[in-house]
């Protein structure tokens, strides 16, 4: 116990003796360093750690990187100064000293590599290679965390060394990756006999490798497709062409493509670009015109030169014959209308006989010989012939209807074309129209190739080839139409021969147009019927001209006859008007006069003019007219006069039915006035009754009534002349009196006439009354005694007669 | 712990701790302790060492261990200033600390009591208690005198109180 205890005394006491060590304190040993550094015994650059606790040298911090760098092939140089303890900026600037003396290290964003490190990252993907087939790029910077440009200049020089595969587009592929790729490329390549966009195929073949990888495949870029492609096709394992880099053409496709279009070619001598495009040549005309030179393009067919010089033989064949020929049924079937006007175009026959104005062409493929065509005119030149008087009654009868003012008799032509063109115009524009829908129907009705449409540009050609300047359809349409306004009432022609016309007339002329067996012969025969129009209707133009100039002369004659008609009708009115004013007092016979007047004096000369009126209207409208008919002769019922002044136009119509009313009014006056209105309107003049025209025409009157009494042997119609003369010689006045009022007018001269000559007068009218009572109760009776009574007064009258004649005559000498 | 300097505590508590409470007059027992406070002391002296912080030298002055005598040291402007130092473990030892006495100081500073003995700081009986029976020697050496010459010395020295002991030997002299 004591022993421990002493022993630990002991012990205390050795450790108390024990030398105590000796220590500097840090500011101690930085004042020491500092004064090494100012004796420069220290020569470099000391460094201290960030702690501020630890000197180091620039030496060490070197060996102390490289260590570091050593241990895992890479770091970084924030690492570097976390482990070294050795600010930022010092580590840098020792890091660049150890790149720079090192060729195996670099420098990269930061990081110390060195080329060791590279080498296990290659073999770590070389490894990594082997079991996946393919790396992407992208992944493999992901991992190492480096750019992927840094990646691919890094790997680059180790493939095929440590690195066993082929860069991609951003993948690395082992060679078998690559061999079995390339197979899939190849075969399906190879399988390939139809021109492809290549992108589709790699498409599928994408999904094909998806498949064979399962969901976790990762997808091939189609540039490695590509680029395997581009060089198997290089090797000329491929055989084929590849345009705009995608478009593959396999050669097989293209020799057999290039085959068929040979046989085709050369068996039929033409062939049809849609069966290029069936054989998958897009662009047929390019791709034939290079293959044969002296092939003619067409616009749906490209033709061999033999097929225009058979064409241009059957053509020659035709022309010589004076016959036609349907271009489409010399050429094979495949040939469009289009494609058989541009062949005919080229047709050197056809050319000069067009030239040379022998051949006409229609539609597409019609070639008509001049000479044909010229005996189709004739032949409808006669046909119209037959044509001409049917149409013009219906057209007169028409053109009456549409209230067309023609029957002006005055020289208003002006006025009377404006309106027939202007109604031309409606009529032609809706005759258009209906042509239009009718062409438009059967467009549907013929799409056999004819197409209708089609045949607008060309028929413009032909045109232009006739030398007119109108390029379309439509413009020439608008020309005639302005021409026929020109023509003016002339014009109608055209609507006689319509074109359904002519069309039915050519298919009872060219029967053969049938037997063609052509589906719709109107696609013929309208552009003929077209070309045939024109030249039909200036003949009935020029025709229908010389009719006029005939009827000009007529009508001429006929108003002159009218005018004298109506001046002395109208003059004659006027005086026997004047007449009727001395018994204006008594009411009853008054009225019995006008009546009498009117229907004796003026029916005639209302029938007359209408007559004339409507022939007038006639000759204007350039119909023949009979002139052998008798015109005064007819006389009319009040109803045919009614008819016939509703077949007027215009105000004419209104002023003739008031004419036809007044000349069955009461009124001479009315009538006159009528009358005046009706020759105002016709255009013709009313002469007015002067005093000198009086006279003579009085004198005139009374001279021819004498010579009537002085003729006269009946003795009843003797007795009116006779008082009608008494007022001549006694009141130098016109009387005409009906029967009924002689006894009145016979009274009005009892003033005027001696007692002597007076009771001659009246016994003679009493008697002639008697007589004619007699003769009236006589008629329903048998033979009896009136009839004795009749002959014995009319005896009495005979012997009355010379005192009666001499009481005028007498007074006349006197 | 809070009053003491930084390296005081980190000495401290490297100062390993007793186990035996047991004061002088209870026999075998306090033998067991005194081994330990020796096993303390030799701890904190090589530790001292080390540092190059050897401050004191002490020894037993009796065989019971009841009394210690020695020498303890301070450093100041490259000056070596020594002092005796005793003092007695007393009868309620581990419960009391024992009194440390500088007699050659006894006088010279207020920071003393009657008869050389030191001054503690107010940390310094709480902590003790309540550590008893883990202190020893060894922790009232450095919990005690170390601050105290280090807060006194200087003082005393650039007053005057003390002189180093060539000085003072001349001043003895005179």
């Amino acid at each position: 116990m004591d022993d421990e205890l002493l022993e630990l005394q002991r012990q205390f006491e050795f450790a108390q003796q024990a030398k105590s060590s000796v220590c500097l304190s840090e500011r101690n040993v930085v004042e020491l360093v500092q004064k090494l550094h100012q004796l420069e015994i220290i020569d470099f650059d000391l460094l201290h750690t960030v702690t501020g606790k630890e000197y180091i040298t620039p030496e060490q911090l070197k060996n102390e990187i490289l260590a570091e760098i050593k241990k895992l092939g890479r770091v970084s140089l924030i690492d570097l100064a976390d482990i070294t303890g050795v600010d930022l900026y010092h580590v840098e600037k020792q890091a660049q000293d150890v790149v720079s003396s090192d060729k195996t290290l670099m420098l990269i964003n930061g990081e110390i590599i060195s080329n060791l490190f590279w080498d296990t990252a290659a073999e770590e993907i070389n490894e990594r290679l082997q079991e996946c087939s393919q790396i992407a790029l992208a992944e493999i910077a992901a991992q190492l965390q480096v750019g992927s440009e840094l990646i691919v200049t890094v790997l680059e020089p180790r493939l095929g060394t440590l690195v066993k595969a082929r860069l991609e587009g951003g993948q690395l592929y082992t060679p078998a990756y690559v061999e079995r790729v390339n197979s899939m490329v190849r075969g399906a390549a190879r399988g390939i006999c139809l021109p492809i966009n290549l992108l589709a195929l790699w498409n599928t073949l994408q999904s094909l490798l998806q498949e064979m990888n399962g969901a976790g495949g990762v997808a091939v870029e189609s540039s490695f497709f590509q680029s395997l492609f581009n060089g198997a096709v290089k090797d000329g394992e491929i055989l084929g062409s590849l345009r705009a880099g995608v478009q593959w053409t396999p050669l097989v496709f293209a020799t057999a493509q290039k085959e068929c279009v040979d046989a085709l070619f050369s068996q039929g001598s033409f062939i049809s670009y849609d069966a290029l495009h069936k054989l998958g040549i897009t662009q047929p005309l390019q791709f034939l015109q290079s293959r044969y030179a002296e092939g003619i393009p067409l616009d749906t067919v490209f033709a061999h030169p033999s097929i225009v010089e058979m064409l241009d033989a059957a053509m020659e064949d035709a022309i010589e014959r004076e016959s036609w020929i349907d271009a489409l049924s010399v050429l094979p079937p495949a040939f469009a209308s289009q494609d058989a006007s541009k062949i005919l175009s080229t047709c050197p026959s056809v050319q000069t006989a067009i030239k040379s104005n022998k051949v006409v062409v229609f539609g597409d493929s019609y070639v008509f010989s001049s000479g044909f065509v010229k005996s189709l005119f004739d032949l409808l030149e006669k046909e119209m012939d037959t044509l001409n008087v049917s149409s013009f009654a219906l057209k007169s009868d028409d053109q009456n209807n549409l209230g067309d003012d023609s029957s002006n008799l005055s020289d208003s032509n002006d006025a009377g074309n404006d309106s027939t063109s202007s109604k031309q115009v409606s009529d032609k524009t809706s005759r258009k129209k209906k042509g239009k829908s009718a062409g438009g129907a059967k467009m549907a009705s013929i799409e056999s190739g004819l197409d209708y449409q089609e045949n607008v540009p060309s028929r413009s050609k032909k045109n232009q080839k006739k030398g007119k300047n109108s390029n379309s359809l439509q413009e020439r349409d608008s020309k005639s139409v302005s021409k026929r306004d020109n023509d003016g009432p002339k014009g109608d022609s055209s609507s006689i021969i319509s074109e359904e016309w002519l069309v039915k007339k050519l298919l009872m002329l060219i029967p053969d147009i049938e037997e063609q067996g052509i589906d719709d012969p109107e696609t013929i025969l309208l552009p003929l019927a077209n070309h045939l129009r024109p030249m039909l209707l200036n003949i009935l133009r020029e025709r229908k001209k010389a009719a006029f100039t005939e009827n000009a002369q007529k009508i001429k004659r006929l108003l002159d006859s009218i005018q004298r008609k109506l001046d002395e009708s109208s003059l004659n009115i006027q005086l026997y008007e004047k007449a009727l004013d001395l018994l204006e007092e008594d009411q009853s016979t008054s009225v019995l006069l006008h009546k009498h007047l009117l229907r004796t004096t003026a029916t005639p000369l209302v029938d007359f003019l209408l007559l004339n009126m409507d022939m007038h209207n006639k000759l204007k409208n350039g119909i023949q007219i009979d002139e052998s008919q008798n015109v005064e002769s007819v006389l009319l019922s009040s109803g045919e006069r009614v008819d016939l002044a509703k077949s007027f136009q215009g105000p004419l119509a209104a002023k003739a039915i008031a004419l036809v009313e007044a000349s069955e009014g009461k009124s001479v006056e009315t009538f006159m006035t009528a009358l005046r209105a009706m020759a105002e309107e016709s255009g013709l003049m009313l002469k007015k009754l002067d005093k000198k025209l009086e006279r003579t025409l009085l004198h005139s009157y009374r001279k021819d009534l004498t010579a009537q009494v002085a003729a006269e042997k009946d003795p009843v119609s003797l007795l009116p002349k006779v008082v009608s003369l008494l007022y001549v010689q006694i009141y130098g006045k016109a009387l005409q009196a009906p029967g009924r009022a002689i006894s009145v007018a016979v009274s009005h001269l009892k003033e005027k006439l001696d007692d002597s000559a007076f009771k001659t007068l009246t016994d003679y009218q009493s008697a002639t009354v008697t007589l004619l009572s007699l003769m009236s109760a006589a008629t329903g009776d048998e033979e009896d005694c009136t009839s004795d009574r009749i002959s014995t007064k009319r005896e009495f009258l005979e012997t009355l007669m010379p005192a009666l004649k001499s009481l005028v005559l007498g007074t006349q000498q006197s | 712990m809070e009053g003491w300097d930084p390296t005081t505590k980190s000495t401290l508590t490297q100062i390993p701790l007793l186990t035996i409470k047991a004061g002088p007059r209870d026999g075998a027992t306090w033998t067991q302790r005194l081994k330990e406070e020796y096993k303390a002391l030799i701890t904190y002296t090589t530790m001292n060492k080390k540092n190059d912080n050897d401050w004191f030298r002490i020894s037993a002055a009796n065989p019971e261990g009841t009394r210690w005598t020695g020498k303890c040291w301070y450093v100041h402007n490259l000056l070596k200033y020594e002092f005796d130092l005793q003092f007695d473990i007393p009868v309620t030892y581990p419960a009391t600390a024992p009194e440390l006495e500088l007699p050659q100081l006894d006088g010279k500073t207020e920071k003393m009591y009657r008869g050389g003995k030191i001054c503690l700081t107010v940390h310094f009986k709480p902590l003790w208690a309540k550590n008893c029976p883990r202190f020893g020697i060894a922790h009232a050496l450095c919990l005690g005198l170390a601050p105290w010459l280090a807060a006194e010395i200087p003082v005393l020295v650039d007053s005057g109180m003390v002189k180093h002991k060539d000085d003072a030997a001349s001043s003895v002299e005179v």
